[in-house]
């Protein structure tokens, strides 16, 4: 199914001038007492959500720039941020 | 209903209260390893349960090809053990597989390539498996209708010839398997969802479903693309995986053409011809993850595109279906096959990709072992889940382009 992004400089675009870039996993772990594990959770490990995920995208045949977004995987359809909760 | 007709899985029973062993998922996995269970370890207490109906997920969406020339020396013996198992099967099941032993053609575009196939060659060889090369004038001779011109986008070299490959009717196998648990004793609920796995103090005590609380000290998660998600949710274990919609479609029925399941990494496509002469076609993935399960012009487009460059004669030929299925995607594209780490009776099988097709009975099979036992067999130790953590990648990315989000 097709899929439409929308860049924050570029705006809505065909989401195959985009790149995936992963599942949002928050900052990257500090390198002071790093383990082998801590840093694979952080490169390979998913969740894999069939529902609204928070991820990562490159703008590849745009603008360059790197962007979140939150989108359905389940109907390829890019969401509004959901209420922050707390 | 009609003459001698009777259902092959048995009627819809009662979902017991307890099993010795449940099994997420109907797909080929699931069922090969309940079939196993009971036939090779004697535990016919086991239930599978699926969401929709057996078949409905990879095992009926798969393109049916199998072979064993895998790039790494841990994967290849698996695929090897799975490729002997279909004449097996086809007898001890009694059930016709339709194994059309027809072999398959890796084309090779460029001098590069092949020297990555004479590494895979020897690889095959190596662990007994057939594999030859061929130069792109043999290639023209065992099949005629492709085009080895150099004006082509990716002119053809050769070939990586393994005969021992071929197609197998995959929904043959889903109601071979259904039917050879069921007659020894395992139960199929189909329409019966997992909605929660029980554990207490570290150990599995049984799955919630949409029909009820099963009590079961082992449980297998082997739902294909869903096993990730379902893993995740239910278990809050994360997994090195990215689901990703897989797509194939077949042609208009054609005179024979095609004798032999051609692949080509560089066009990213594979062809074969089915046995009504359709050419079932696929290969491509979508970038990004997604459950969709649905098609795309764009690779109907390219798919067009890359099959009229090597094959000309089938310019003008119409597609008649398309379709999408799940591939859960590893960064190794090697499978997931662990048990009892973190949590005791649980086992998982999941991560094969596009793989999961051609490996379904003996992954079922060692599975089994696995489950009655609670030793992992030698054969899948390398599969654990803890190899990411400690760098020992397989490297299977080489067998096939590299497709994943990650790359």
């Amino acid at each position: 199914m097709s899929l439409t992004l929308t860049c924050p400089i570029c705006g809505k675009r065909n989401g195959y001038e985009f790149r995936y870039g992963g599942e949002d996993k928050g900052p990257r772990p500090a390198e002071d007492g790093l383990t082998p594990r801590s840093w694979c959770d952080y490169v390979h490990m998913n969740k894999c959500v069939a529902g609204v995920q928070k991820e990562w995208w490159f703008h590849r045949d745009g603008c360059g720039s790197w962007f979140t977004t939150y989108r359905n995987t389940v109907t390829n359809l890019e969401v509004e941020a959901p209420e922050a909760k707390e | 209903m009609f003459g001698k007709y009777k259902p092959l899985w048995g009627n819809k029973t009662r979902l017991k209260s307890s099993y010795d062993a449940v099994i997420i998922g109907g797909g080929l996995h699931g069922l090969a390893t309940a079939y196993f269970l009971a036939k090779e370890h004697g535990m016919k207490n086991v239930a599978v349960i699926e969401k929709n109906f057996i078949g409905f997920g990879g095992a009926g969406r798969n393109t049916a090809i199998v072979r064993a020339n895998q790039r790494t020396q841990i994967n290849v013996p698996l695929y090897k053990e799975a490729l002997d198992l279909w004449p097996v099967l086809t007898r001890d099941l009694d059930f016709n597989l339709m194994f059309n032993n027809c072999g398959n053609l890796n084309l090779m575009h460029s001098e590069a390539a092949m020297n990555a196939a004479r590494m895979n060659i020897a690889t095959a060889q190596f662990h007994g498996v057939e594999s030859h090369l061929l130069d792109a004038k043999q290639v023209k001779e065992m099949v005629p209708a492709l085009n080895i011109s150099p004006d082509i986008t990716y002119p053809i070299h050769g070939a990586m010839f393994h005969p021992p490959g071929g197609i197998v009717r995959h929904d043959a196998v889903v109601w071979g398997l259904a039917k050879g648990a069921v007659k020894l004793g395992a139960e199929i609920h189909q329409q019966t969802e997992a909605t929660a796995i029980n554990t207490e103090n570290g150990r599995i005590t049984g799955v919630e479903t949409s029909r009820g609380k099963i009590h079961s000290p082992r449980v297998l998660v082997s739902a294909g693309g869903y096993s990730a998600g379902i893993i995740n949710k239910m278990l809050g274990i994360k997994l090195p995986i990215s689901v990703l919609t897989i797509q194939a479609m077949v042609t208009q029925p054609l005179k024979p053409i095609l004798n032999h399941v051609v692949s080509s990494g560089a066009y990213h496509a594979y062809a074969n011809q089915t046995l009504k002469g359709e050419i079932a076609t696929g290969a491509h993935m979508d970038p990004w993850p997604n459950y969709t399960t649905l098609t795309t012009a764009y690779y109907i487009k390219h798919q067009a595109q890359a099959l009229s460059e090597f094959l000309p004669c089938l310019r003008g030929v119409k597609f008649m279906r398309h379709w999408g299925g799940l591939a859960d995607m590893t960064p190794d594209m090697a499978p997931i096959m662990d048990g009892n780490d973190p949590i005791d009776g649980f086992y998982m099988n999941c991560g094969w990709g596009y793989f999961g097709f051609k490996s379904c009975s003996a992954a079922g099979r060692h599975l089994a072992a696995f489950m009655a036992t609670g030793n992992c067999p030698d054969i899948l130790e390398p599969f654990n889940l803890r190899r990411y953590e400690k760098h020992q990648l397989m490297g299977e990315t080489a067998a096939l382009v590299s497709y994943t989000p990650d790359n």
